[in-house]
């Protein structure tokens, strides 16, 4: 087989390879790196993506390459699939465990994934494909053209780059900067994650007259003359593959006229014999790479000749051949050609290749046949290949993609000639749902209408509540809610899509902030899905519509059991999901509005491990879990929470599940002070949210800010925070509250420790920005109203730190914290407070009390830099942080006790176990620590499990065994 | 290569236009470094066009952040991302420009060139700058911005009335650039945001302000279809290098 050989050297990108070499060195197992090439056609992308990817490979990396096509969304992750088999190619060779991985996931690809429960499970299943496949050694994922590739390969491309795939992988891809122009989405997703350490993109410029020079003298064996070198330099702008053709061209004495790549290329084929000829312009109708046996039926020629043809096409530097197939030397040939054409010449191609197809299986295999049948002008004949091609791309849960095919499908169907044989209603219904599926809402809603003008026999309530569905989910409640009506009205609605009609009409209200409408339409969908037998995700959704209404009313205790209820009903007689759903509110409705929150945690929990045992581990019992992980964190259970956290994160989450999860784990991490951790997680958030999805930027702004303040960097705190202010919605007051605390928190740091100036202005802006969630938490519901007023008393504790602390601020800010029983702001205040009070030189015992009770709270939490700014404070007071009592002193060394058995515990627990070995009850033991009853109960269990014991006399033993005898 | 594109400041608009802001107020602070950099490089005020155009920009998104701080505008995750993709095709433009890129958008390039020009009129410069920034650059960044929001374009929503929100920012800051030509300005304005085909048919006297709007309608519909994005795309391109050009010619004098 003939293959093409870099025949020049490369010149002029030592740096470009420098820093792609730099950028990838830091890969890692779970964390991988990524460079993107960017530059215009011919300016030498996919050379240097062959150069350094076999760099890697000699390095002992794993290469997987692939390429995207341009014939639009032919089939999801195409690249990927077409990676697999080049690889699975490659390895028959040498057959390796790697080669069974790989044809498992192939085979994934080809039959199972219809089973999968949505475009997240395959993401995970790739994901533990390839990490298979990898077998430990480095991955490398080679990308070109990637402008043409589909949502779903931009997906999986985010999801393995934000490290969820465990794997030890690089990114290494090429993108056109000319597509780049206009609105690709892959706009954005550049912008954003060129901020990352871990991701380089590289725009590659042409090359200066010097390295023009160079390589075109290279190319030709001498150097040039003066006025040759001026006229190269000239006319090809420094394009390394024009520079390359031309220095040729000098060269071999051809004629030196042709200003374009276009005239180098029409020169070149006009010279070819007629079969080669042929040869080039089948290539350059067909989709890339061209199979061998796919030419020959459509040049006819036999195959020694065809062979011939094929030679002589690659020694004019216009076909480069490869074990996959035949493809032109360059998109720039194939534009060329492709406008050289006859209409009627390419027609007849097109018909030949899908004749061709018709009777063989080849990749692509429908999207193919539909795109040569529509361009040979044969739309009966298409129509079934779009039709097969849209299915296909449905099972992958490609929606953009099958969208596509039918919408080709729909367009085709209208053709006069196709018309009679085409159920148009049916192709106009499938777009739409797939048009809704991939978020295109006002295109299904124009869709539906033209099914309701198509046939009038249509079910008017059916298409209302599909129209319904489309309006809310395009976030349009208010237009939603009215088409919920009008189905309600519908004469034909059946007792059944009433009981689901009002149900999801309860839902939307409460989105709306209705409430009491919210409560009043459940009660009546609670009624109606009584009298409809197999009606439970009715009764769950109503349920929980009710129960949160209840809760916002201000009778929470009504709705918790509506929706306690209603779990007892899914456990009966539902499906799966409607289990799942059950435990999910009513874990939100606990750990939310009702801040029980180790109830919650308990219940998410148990839900967790019931989902499991269900089967939809990855979807729901995440989603618990991470409920679970936000409920102990505020509780200040934070080993526990951590332990949750990875659990969860075993599932290999995707999207707004995984990001939520990161989100949860990295506000452990910054509490603990572990940067490192922290930022490697707010990098994973960024990536997953630059494919789009803005409802994380302003958790994921906060923690960035608190992580800056812990760092000292208070002018990237304030960054963060102005960035957040900007861009949040007003709509969330929790969220906005939070961030805006850390807003003054940054100032009154930089006041404090001076590290930069106080910005006034910024000041001002988020008083006045307190002030006024502080009006709109006026009306708001009284759960949200109770947690806003808990962090405005923060703020207003950190706006008197910038103008004179006032202690009585601080003092009512614990007392919020406390009631809530959120351990780590109410420390963070009591350390304040007692700044406070010694900054007045007044009342120091208290001060010293405050200290130290702050002090056993934020070691029992482990909270690392909230410790130590606590012993700043205590050491320039002059406060000695030692409790009178001995034992609950000595875990506060560094230093581990005894090591050994206690090795595990922490300094929190070992208090606890000190304190019952000398025999004091949970409610002492909580009187002394200052902490609840309930949760000193589950320091003891998790001493016991650390421990290994089972009673409180055998714990006590083995803390007096590893004790040093000064103790003792 | 193209060391002299920017002369002196050469350098530091090429460090400037290195970082790509994320953030509103990100935007504003590099408007301002370019503001610096621009006065330096021609220090007679009005005696760069594009420092023209930059200085009323400037002005125009401080007084967008501003609204931003304030809660003024409905949707401000849209709001904000449109902002920054919307300055992003600014800098993009000057970068290519700097990179002596022929990929530098014709709306653009026809304004960049005269900015050595012997008869350099700030009003037609600045409105220029107006036209390839609302005619070519709005449309792609609306696309841009509903796509990555996972939301689209919808008359009447609240997007659509923050984005209502800012031509009256628009309308509202460009008269005090100089007073008393306020006539001539609101015929600008009027002619910026009419396409050449509607100027024709006589819609210009309609008032009309959102045709970038629409125009990102019809791209919208056309994203996911490259050939017709193009077409769409070059169409923009040209009409608004047509109109860059008419307002930079002496026809544009009659502003002054």
């Amino acid at each position: 087989m003939i293959s093409d050989v870099d025949g020049a050297p490369l010149v002029g990108r030592g740096e470009m390879l420098a820093a792609a070499r730099s950028t990838l060195a830091g890969t890692g197992p779970g964390q991988p790196t990524a460079v993107f090439l960017t530059g215009e056609s011919g300016v030498g992308k996919s050379r240097l993506l062959r150069e350094i990817g076999f760099e890697l490979r000699e390095a002992g990396a794993l290469l997987l390459t692939g390429a995207c096509l341009d014939i639009g969304d032919a089939s999801p992750l195409h690249p990927l699939r077409q990676a697999l088999r080049r690889l699975d190619a490659e390895l028959t060779t040498r057959p390796t465990h790697a080669s069974a991985a790989l044809r498992g996931l192939l085979e994934m690809f080809a039959d199972q994934a219809g089973s999968l429960d949505g475009a997240g499970a395959l993401l995970e299943q790739v994901s533990h494909g390839l990490h298979l496949i990898a077998g430990g050694q480095r991955l490398v994922l080679v990308l070109d053209d990637l402008q043409w590739a589909d949502r779903s390969t931009r997906q999986l491309l985010l999801y393995l780059l934000a490290g969820l795939g465990d794997l030890h992988l690089s990114v290494l891809a090429a993108v056109r900067a000319e597509s780049l122009q206009g609105a690709h989405p892959l706009r954005r997703m550049l912008t954003e994650l060129r901020r990352l350490r871990t991701v380089r993109v590289l725009d590659l410029a042409p090359l200066n007259r010097a390295d023009t020079e160079q390589l075109a003298a290279a190319v030709a064996g001498a150097a040039l003359s003066t006025t040759a070198a001026e006229q190269l330099w000239r006319r090809s702008g420094g394009n390394p593959f024009v520079v390359e053709e031309l220095a040729r061209d000098l060269r071999d004495g051809r004629d030196g006229l042709s200003d374009t790549v276009r005239e180098i290329f029409l020169a070149r084929v006009e010279v070819l014999p007629p079969d080669a000829h042929a040869v080039v312009h089948a290539v350059a109708v067909g989709v890339e790479p061209v199979e061998h046996w796919l030419l020959a039926k459509v040049v006819r020629l036999p195959d020694d000749e065809l062979i011939d043809a094929v030679r002589e096409a690659v020694a004019h530097r216009l076909l480069v051949g490869a074990d996959e197939g035949y493809r032109l030397r360059h998109r720039l040939v194939a534009e060329v050609l492709e406008e050289e054409m006859l209409p009627v010449e390419r027609a007849a191609l097109h018909q030949r290749y899908a004749q061709a197809l018709t009777g063989a299986h080849a990749e692509l295999h429908q999207a193919r046949l539909a795109y040569h049948w529509r361009l040979a002008g044969e739309p009966v004949r298409a129509l079934p290949a779009a039709m097969a091609a849209a299915e296909e791309a449905e099972r992958l849960h490609g929606y953009v993609e099958a969208h596509r095919h039918w919408s080709t499908a729909v367009q085709l169907a209208e053709v006069p000639s196709v018309g009679a044989t085409a159920d148009r209603v049916m192709l106009l219904e499938r777009t739409a749902e797939a048009a809704h599926h991939c978020g295109e809402h006002a295109r299904a809603l124009t869709l539906l209408a033209e099914v309701a003008d198509a046939d009038a026999a249509q079910p008017t309530c059916g298409l209302s509540i599909r129209r319904a569905r489309y309006l809310a989910a395009a976030g349009r409640s208010a237009l939603a809610e009215v088409e919920y009506q009008r189905a309600l009205a519908a004469a034909d609605c059946t007792p059944r899509e009433r009981a689901t009609i009002t149900a999801h009409l309860a839902e939307l209200l409460l989105h709306l902030g209705r409430y009491a409408d919210a409560g009043a339409r459940a009660r009546e969908a609670l009624e109606l899905a009584d009298a409809v037998a197999g009606s439970t995700s009715e009764v769950v959704l109503a349920s929980a519509a009710l129960g949160f209404s209840e809760a916002f009313r201000e009778d929470p205790e009504a709705g918790l059991a509506v929706v306690r209820r209603a779990l007892d009903t899914a456990e009966r007689s539902g499906r799966p999901e409607d289990v799942a759903c059950a435990y999910l509110h009513l874990a939100e409705l606990l750990t939310g509005p009702l801040n029980t929150l180790e109830e919650g945690v308990v219940v998410a929990r148990r839900g967790a491990e019931r989902v499991a045992e269900l089967g939809l581990g990855r979807t729901y019992e995440t989603r618990l879990l991470a409920i679970a992980i936000n409920g102990l964190f505020r509780v200040g259970q934070w080993a526990e929470a951590e332990k949750v956290a990875a659990a969860a994160l075993r599932h290999r989450p995707s999207g707004a599940d995984a990001v939520e999860v990161l989100l949860a784990r990295c506000r452990l991490s910054v509490g603990y002070g572990d940067i490192e951790a922290a930022d490697r997680d707010l990098d994973a958030v960024a990536t997953l949210c630059a494919g789009g999805g803005a409802r994380h930027v302003i958790p994921l702004l906060t923690l960035r800010a608190g992580l800056a303040m812990w760092q000292g960097r208070h002018d990237l705190a304030r960054k963060a925070v102005q960035r957040g202010l900007t861009e949040s919605r007003s709509d969330d007051l929790v969220i906005l509250a939070a961030l805006i605390w850390h807003g003054l928190r940054a100032e009154a740091e930089a006041h404090a420790s001076r590290s930069i100036p106080v910005d006034e202005t910024a000041v001002r802006r988020l008083r006045a920005a307190a002030d006024r969630v502080a009006r709109r938490a006026g009306t708001a519901a009284r759960p949200v109203r109770s947690v806003v007023e808990a962090f405005l008393a923060l703020c207003a504790g950190e706006v008197s730190r910038i103008d004179g602390s006032d202690p009585e601020l601080w003092a009512r800010s614990v007392t919020e914290w406390d009631r809530r029983n959120h351990p780590y702001p109410a420390t963070y205040s009591r350390l304040r407070q007692a700044e406070a009070l010694l900054a007045r030189r007044s009342r120091s015992a208290k001060a010293g009390k405050l200290l130290r009770q702050a002090y056993q709270a934020a070691l029992g939490l482990g909270a690392v830099p909230l410790t130590a700014e606590i012993r700043t404070v205590a050491g320039r007071a002059r406060v000695s942080l030692a409790e009178r009592d001995a034992t609950a002193d000595r875990p506060t060394s560094s230093a581990p006790v005894g090591g050994g058995e206690l090795a595990a515990l922490t300094a929190r627990e070992r208090e606890v176990l000190a304190a019952v070995a000398e025999g004091l009850t949970n409610k002492e033991i909580g009187q002394r620590l200052f902490i609840s009853e309930r949760t000193i109960g589950v320091h003891v269990s998790h001493i016991f499990d650390k421990l290994q014991v089972r009673t409180r006399v055998q714990a006590s033993a083995i803390l007096l065994r590893n004790q040093p005898p000064d103790v003792r | 290569m193209s060391d002299v594109v920017w002369g002196f400041v050469h350098r530091d608009v090429v460090d400037l236009l290195a970082d790509r802001p994320v953030d509103v107020p990100a935007v504003v602070d590099h408007l301002t470094k370019l503001q610096d950099l621009l006065d330096r490089r021609s220090p007679s005020k009005d005696g760069c066009p594009l420092a023209v155009f930059n200085r009323l920009y400037l002005t125009i998104t401080e007084r967008v952040l501003e609204g931003l701080y304030e809660g003024s505008f409905a949707d401000v995750v849209f709001l904000s991302r449109l902002d920054v993709e919307f300055a992003a095709r600014y800098f993009d433009a000057l970068r290519l420009w700097t990179d002596s890129s022929s990929r530098c958008p014709k709306a653009w390039s026809c304004l960049f060139q005269r900015m050595e020009g012997p008869d350099v009129r700030p009003l037609p410069s600045a409105a220029a700058g107006i036209n390839a920034h609302i005619n070519y650059d709005l449309p792609f960044a609306l696309v841009t911005t509903f796509d990555s929001l996972e939301s689209e374009l919808v008359d009447g929503s609240d997007q659509h009335a923050d984005y209502l929100k800012i031509n009256d920012i628009f309308a509202a800051e460009i008269p005090s650039l100089r007073r008393g030509y306020l006539d001539h300005w609101q015929l600008v304005i009027d002619l910026l945001n009419g396409n050449i085909d509607d100027w024709y048919q006589g819609e210009l006297v309609e008032y009309v302000r959102d045709v970038a709007w629409r125009n990102a309608k019809k791209i919208w519909r056309c994203r996911n279809d490259r050939a017709a994005h193009e077409q769409e795309r070059l169409r923009l391109e040209n009409h608004a290098e047509l109109l860059g050009r008419l307002l930079l010619s002496p026809l544009g004098a009659y502003l002054q």
